[in-house]
């Protein structure tokens, strides 16, 4: 076996409760895990435990044994352990620390001591694989997300272990992105690498793995194939089912097909294709358009941007209404954040007019326009930083000079922050600082709430929470920009899709009629729901028997 | 080695003929090697510097005082500034490490350097987010004042980012005895002719005075 723990159970020191409790497993050479797990579950700290970053970098209390290709990881330091176990970091950023791209895959080389042949050799090989080849006398930090995560990965494929691991490795890619990804994973799988891959959504990565465990509190709570896990409950563990396996539930049929393919397999086999068809059919009509008429919120005309020298945003029209809801898609680089950072007058337009409750934004201060356009970043420690909770969410009213007292409560209340309200943001977990942040950008009452890859990185329950919040704002009339790559989500909680390919709009409307125009998908490399694909292919096997 | 030099023979020109003169001849460089916008760059910060520098001498002592001082502080940053532009952080730790400075030390140096640009994206960041509250953070004098705004979450990450790079560099084996490189680092003839050259400099300067 690659990989065996015995009776694990770790906590932090200082930490109350034990983030592995009790952990049994085996891992055999050459297979393919997926270790699923929401927030908390442990997940990470067992990726650290596989190289001996715990218990050697973070001490802490340690009860069991692990056993990694053999080496009893309490006997080994980090150093003599990287050979046979290697992780990819979840933030790619911080793993990148040498000079160049080159030097950063030969940084482990040079650790293990090898020669200069032998060096060669790996990092031609590592290039090849990680799809290197132009990036190698880049200082790392100039590169993009994605491309940074690809050397992280090069990096560690050099050391050629048996054992790889990635955290999360797919949270901020686009689907390109991602069948990037999953190419070199399948590469590695042939090259008999055993694989874990630690994420708490499934459907992309399912198609791939042998074997599913999931982590729940610290303990294993499910393990085998993806077929038996998945026909238990793992909504209690705060994990999504993927799409298709949930539509099937949902329908009340057996089976559970992860693929397109699958589910006309077995809709064929139970005889079902037929009334499934019309009834799936029957439920994909498209909705009524929407039906307000208020004056527009926002107003977007022929807009332009530039950024050094090079067009960014080009011919950008677009009116938002009161009420509504859109996802704004498009791959990593297309302008999504440089068009939502128009919004709130961070940056202004070159060419062009938007107007912001009808008037201009091209002479208005941020600090004027964030009254009405509130903006819920990804990353909420990049705002925290007041003594309180309360004093946290009250520091936009108290800046914009707008506070509404019974208002403030009833988000605390909404936002379940009332037991929080006198502890510092900062001993707060990740989802509760998400919370923290919602509220304090509604704290002002903006009509216009700007959300950037809200569902990036956070588990099931902070979806279905999230869900909730968009159909409240909707309620109160305000208006909803989703950034995401979540198109599952954007598909469902999103009246209306806004397509951005290369600075522009591509697309503009009801998610049903865009997922159907495959021209302008394909144009933003992005893939329809599977949902959506199933309701195609059905029409195309109906259109055969007809 | 040649900044070592240059630092001492600025230190001793005390007149500000001498001093102009190696201004200018430091300036020539800055041109020649294609520097000139990066440097006015890099003068924004240290002619403040040099100014308030110049005040203050003038105030304490006298004017010729206080242009020398200036015109020293101005040369000498030019000077630094030089070195870190055109010395890439690898030759950097490369020559720490042949003067005997442990690995760690050197490493982390010529690391740290290259993560300024990255953290200046981040405050960058911050600097937006905190704008979209409604925190009116214009430029200038109102970073200062909104300064717990910005470097609260600056730190925080900054903190984060210190811990998972280390797990990421002790992950590829940072710790381990007896590592070895891909490029030996070795003075080369051509070092040896500028310690050489810095050496004799430095000899006819002291000696000048003197006579």
């Amino acid at each position: 076996m690659i990989l065996r723990f015995e009776g694990v159970s770790y906590r932090y020191p200082g930490a109350e409760s034990w983030v592995l409790n009790g952990l049994d497993l085996i891992i055999h050479p050459g297979e393919t895990v997926l270790i699923a797990g929401a927030s908390g579950s442990g997940k990470s700290t067992l990726c650290r435990a596989c190289i001996g970053l715990v218990p050697h970098l973070h001490h802490g209390e340690w009860i069991g044994k692990i056993f990694v290709d053999g080496l009893d990881t309490s006997q080994h330091p980090v150093y003599e352990l990287f050979r046979h176990a290697g992780l990819v970091f979840q933030n790619a950023d911080a793993q990148l620390f040498n000079q160049t791209v080159e030097s950063e895959l030969t940084y482990g080389l040079e650790s293990l001591g090898l020669v200069h042949g032998e060096i060669e050799q790996r990092l031609a090989w590592a290039r090849k694989m990680a799809e290197l080849d132009d990036l190698m006398d880049r200082p790392p930090h100039s590169l993009s997300g994605g491309e940074k995560q690809k050397v992280a990965l090069g990096s560690i494929l050099a050391l050629r272990p048996r054992l790889l691991l990635l955290d999360e490795p797919f949270t901020h890619l686009d689907p390109e992105g991602t069948e990037g990804l999953r190419r070199i994973l399948r590469m590695m799988k042939s090259e008999g690498m055993a694989l874990i891959i630690v994420e708490h959504r499934l459907h992309e990565i399912i198609h791939d793995v042998d074997r599913i465990i999931i982590l729940h509190q610290g303990r294993i709570a499910a393990d085998g194939s993806p077929d038996q896990v998945l026909a238990g409950e793992i909504s209690d563990y705060g994990l999504n089912l993927p799409p298709l396996v949930r539509l099937f539930r949902e329908m009340e049929l057996n089976g559970r097909p992860l693929s397109v393919e699958d589910a006309i397999k077995e809709l064929k086999d139970q005889n079902l294709l037929a009334p499934f068809s019309i009834r799936l059919l029957k439920e994909a009509k498209t909705p009524p358009p929407f039906p307000r008429t208020s004056p527009p919120m926002v107003e977007a005309e022929d807009i332009g941007f530039s950024y050094q020298g090079l067009s960014v945003l080009r011919n950008i029209h677009f009116k938002l209404r009161r009420g509504e809801s859109v996802a704004l898609v498009g791959q990593n680089g297309a302008g999504k954040t440089t068009l939502i950072k128009h919004l709130n007058g961070l940056l202004k337009p070159h060419r062009g007019h938007l107007k912001i409750l009808g008037q201009e934004t091209l002479r208005r201060p941020v600090s004027e326009l964030s009254r009405h356009v509130g903006f819920v970043w990804q990353n909420p420690n990049d705002q925290l930083f007041q003594p309180t909770v309360r004093e946290e969410v009250l520091t936009g009213p108290k800046a914009l000079r707008f506070y509404d007292p019974s208002w403030c409560d009833e988000l605390f209340n909404r936002f379940g922050l009332v037991s929080l309200l006198e502890r510092s943001p900062f001993t707060l977990s990740e989802g509760q600082k998400k919370r923290v942040s919602f509220a304090a950008a509604l704290a002002v009452k903006p009509e216009l709430i700007v959300l950037d890859e809200p569902t990036a990185g956070q588990d099931e329950p902070f979806r279905r929470e999230l869900v909730k919040f968009i159909a409240e704002l909707q309620r109160e009339d305000r208006t909803v920009v989703l950034v995401t790559h979540d198109l599952e989500f954007a598909a469902e909680h999103a009246n209306r899709w806004l397509v951005l390919a290369d600075g522009q709009i591509i697309a503009d409307g009801p998610p049903e009629a865009v997922m159907a125009d495959s021209r302008a998908m394909i144009k933003a490399g992005l893939r329809s729901t599977q949902r959506h694909q199933l309701i195609q292919a059905l029409r195309g096997v109906k259109g055969d028997k007809g | 080695m040649v900044v070592f030099v240059a630092t001492i023979l600025l230190m001793i020109f005390y007149q500000w003929t001498r001093l102009t003169a190696s201004l200018g001849i430091l300036m020539l460089m800055v041109l020649w090697l294609h520097l000139g916008l990066p440097w006015l760059n890099f003068l924004r910060g240290l002619g403040f510097a040099a100014l308030t520098f110049f005040i203050i001498a003038w105030l304490a002592f006298d004017l010729l005082t206080a242009i020398v001082s200036a015109l020293r502080l101005l040369a000498m940053g030019t000077v630094f500034f030089l070195f870190f532009q055109t010395t890439p952080p690898e030759a950097l730790s490369n020559a720490l490490l042949k003067m005997g400075v442990p690995y760690p030390f050197a490493f982390v140096l010529s690391a740290s350097m290259q993560f300024v640009p990255v953290l200046i994206r981040r405050l960058k960041n911050i600097r937006d987010a905190q704008r979209s509250r409604g925190i009116p953070i214009e430029g200038g004098l109102s970073l200062l004042v909104h300064l717990p705004a910005l470097a609260g979450p600056l730190l925080i990450q900054a903190f984060k980012f210190a811990d998972e790079l280390a797990e990421a560099m002790e992950a590829r084996g940072f710790g381990i005895p007896g590592r070895r490189f891909r490029h030996e680092p070795r003075f080369r003839w051509m070092d040896w002719m500028v310690v050489v050259m810095s050496l004799a400099a430095l000899a006819i300067a002291f000696w000048n005075p003197y006579r």
